[in-house]
């Protein structure tokens, strides 16, 4: 658990907080624009860079101040996000290290880096977290879980959840279970799409337009994603709450069981998962 | 299960060198070659032969039935308002119910459902279940899920069978003695069946509850999804419904005249090969039963 002294600093840090973001992609974009919507922290005391200005633009147009220098965004900021490409941050660190301080809170998005790589890159000491967030974020529907480094204790810990939940679900886990996220969530979003997609195909062959089975597709997903998420109930008992004997239900199921759906999303997380070990081992 | 004295049970069969004829006289069941000294004696006439015989079996006894008597057809496939038709040249309101069981009745963790007849009261339906209920699970349905219920539990114990031979070579493959595996295999379904039928909880739930994240269990069971196991399990059943519906649309047809079908029913008898035999006569041991009315 947090000390209540912790949370009572966290209420204190986060007006007079301090942001910076090194990288300005989807995936920072989308975790900037949870924290402005939540009203977590004024745009004014973001600042965020990147090489062109083509990512910027967006951001300035929330309001936020943009560079094109990473270490003015680390002199001008506590809480710093490294949102870099993989191959990118190995150089980007070694180009702020001289300017990263007892004060500063890194906390990096970057696939497949870990923590114990980024502690080896930055100054003894230095606070510092992981985060692996999913695309939703966007939408302040994301799923994120988030590790702690060596000298990142629960002040940092809380202050980082506190401001994240403003874009969905954060978790600390370990950091062995973050590339299962990856697996699960972070990749997971692009299966959903894909069951999206085959969803409204299907019923575009049984003579609906596109564009309306998309929508109702997408619908039923959301629906059946909040029924889990509000009800609390185990999965299988909403399913079988929805299959009424001999109905349609239960033949549409046994169609995806001989298709062995279940084996074959399970192979799709374990996949991906794999997949960002091995990429974290390069 | 002392639901009946073995005494106040009169069983019938034309073949009296069945091993499950002996069987029955060693328990003091009262034994006879003629049908219809069975229905004779009987209140409660549990008909138990296989399914083409029993529009036979209910010509030769038909005279006999009175309006006391309560005929349970076991047969699968074989329609309430097939036997009431048979029976209604007989006697108008005859009482009938249809039922299916399964084998585990043996060692009295049967499942049974039954489905009453035009003319058999609620009382003449509670006395089947209990009597059904000393020897498992018994309730009521509607009988067109008559041969749902075939397909799960019917023949769910066959289901259960081969399950059990392919864990015990599993057992056997990984270095286990046969004896033990085999042991060891039917006592966890055992169990497993045993939690699911104590608990509230989802079966869903409870395997949860079973799998460690990334333990042995979870490994296993993603082999079990891959190999389609819950689809072939969903096959299974279908077919063995929609197979017991054909039987039963077959048997509808048939039509045999009633000089040869008593000739071809002793020669089934005697041409049958012994486990068959033993099989028919194995129900009649069970079922056919006499009740004294209070």
């Amino acid at each position: 658990g947090v000390a209540l002294g912790a949370w009572h600093r966290v209420a204190m840090e986060e007006s007079e907080l301090w942001v910076g973001f090194v990288g300005a992609g989807r995936m920072a974009g989308g975790l900037v624009r949870g924290l402005l919507q939540a009203g977590k922290v004024p745009a004014s005391n973001v600042l965020a860079s990147a090489p062109s200005d083509k990512n910027l633009d967006a951001w300035r147009e929330l309001g936020c101040r943009t560079t094109h220098c990473n270490l003015e965004v680390v002199y001008r900021s506590t809480l710093v996000f490294l949102a870099t490409k993989p191959h990118i941050l190995p150089g980007v660190l070694e180009e702020i290290r001289p300017a990263v301080g007892s004060q500063h809170i890194v906390v990096s998005l970057v696939a497949g880096v870990t923590i114990q790589t980024l502690q080896r890159l930055l100054p003894p000491g230095t606070k510092v977290l992981r985060i692996m967030p999913n695309l939703p974020c966007v939408v302040q529907a994301g799923a994120m879980v988030f590790s702690r480094g060596s000298n990142a204790g629960d002040e940092e810990a809380a202050l980082l959840k506190s401001l994240l939940s403003s874009c969905g679900l954060c978790e600390e886990v370990p950091e062995s279970y973050i590339d299962i996220h990856t697996g699960l969530s972070g990749s997971g979003v692009a299966y959903v799409y894909l069951f999206a997609e085959a969803l409204a195909e299907g019923a575009v062959k049984m003579g609906m337009p596109g564009a309306l089975a998309s929508r109702i597709a997408a619908q039923t997903l959301l629906g059946a994603a909040k029924m889990l998420l509000e009800t609390g109930e185990h999965p299988a008992k909403l399913r079988g709450d929805v299959c009424t004997p001999g109905g349609t239900t239960i033949y549409a199921l046994h169609q995806l069981e001989k298709g062995a759906l279940r084996a074959t999303v399970m192979d799709a997380v374990e996949a991906a998962t794999n997949r960002a070990c091995d990429m974290a081992k390069d | 299960a002392g639901v009946l004295a073995a005494h106040k049970i009169t069983a019938s069969s034309p073949d009296t060198d069945l091993p499950t004829v002996s069987g029955l006289r060693k328990m003091g069941v009262n034994f006879t070659v003629s049908n219809k000294d069975t229905v004779k004696s009987s209140d409660v006439l549990f008909l138990a032969v296989k399914p083409p015989i029993i529009p036979f079996i209910l010509e030769e006894v038909g005279p006999d039935i009175e309006p006391r008597h309560i005929v349970v057809s076991c047969a699968a496939g074989v329609t309430i308002s097939s036997i009431e038709k048979k029976l209604s040249t007989f006697c108008p309101t005859p009482k009938v119910i249809r039922c299916m069981t399964n084998t585990p009745v043996i060692v009295r963790e049967g499942a049974t459902v039954y489905a009453t007849g035009t003319h058999a009261d609620v009382e003449d339906g509670k006395l089947l279940e209990q009597l059904m209920a000393s020897v498992g699970f018994c309730t009521e349905v509607e009988e067109d899920l008559i041969d749902a219920v075939t397909g799960l539990s019917g023949s769910g114990p066959a289901y259960a069978f081969t399950a059990l031979d392919a864990l015990a070579d599993g057992g056997v493959k990984m270095g286990l003695p046969r004896r033990l595996a085999v042991r060891l295999g039917a006592q966890a379904l055992l169990g497993a069946a045993k939690m699911l039928l104590e608990s509230e909880q989802h079966p869903g739930q409870l395997k949860d509850n079973v799998c460690s994240p990334g333990g042995a269990t979870i490994h296993a069971l993603h082999f079990l999804e891959s190999g389609g196991f819950r689809s072939l399990l969903i096959n299974a059943v279908e077919a063995s419904c929609i197979r017991t519906r054909e039987l039963q649309h077959l048997a509808d047809q048939e039509e045999i005249s009633p000089a040869a079908i008593k000739k071809t029913l002793l020669d089934k008898v005697k041409l049958e090969s012994p486990s068959l035999s033993v099989a028919s006569a194995s129900k009649v041991s069970l079922f056919t039963s006499k009740s004294k009315k209070n």
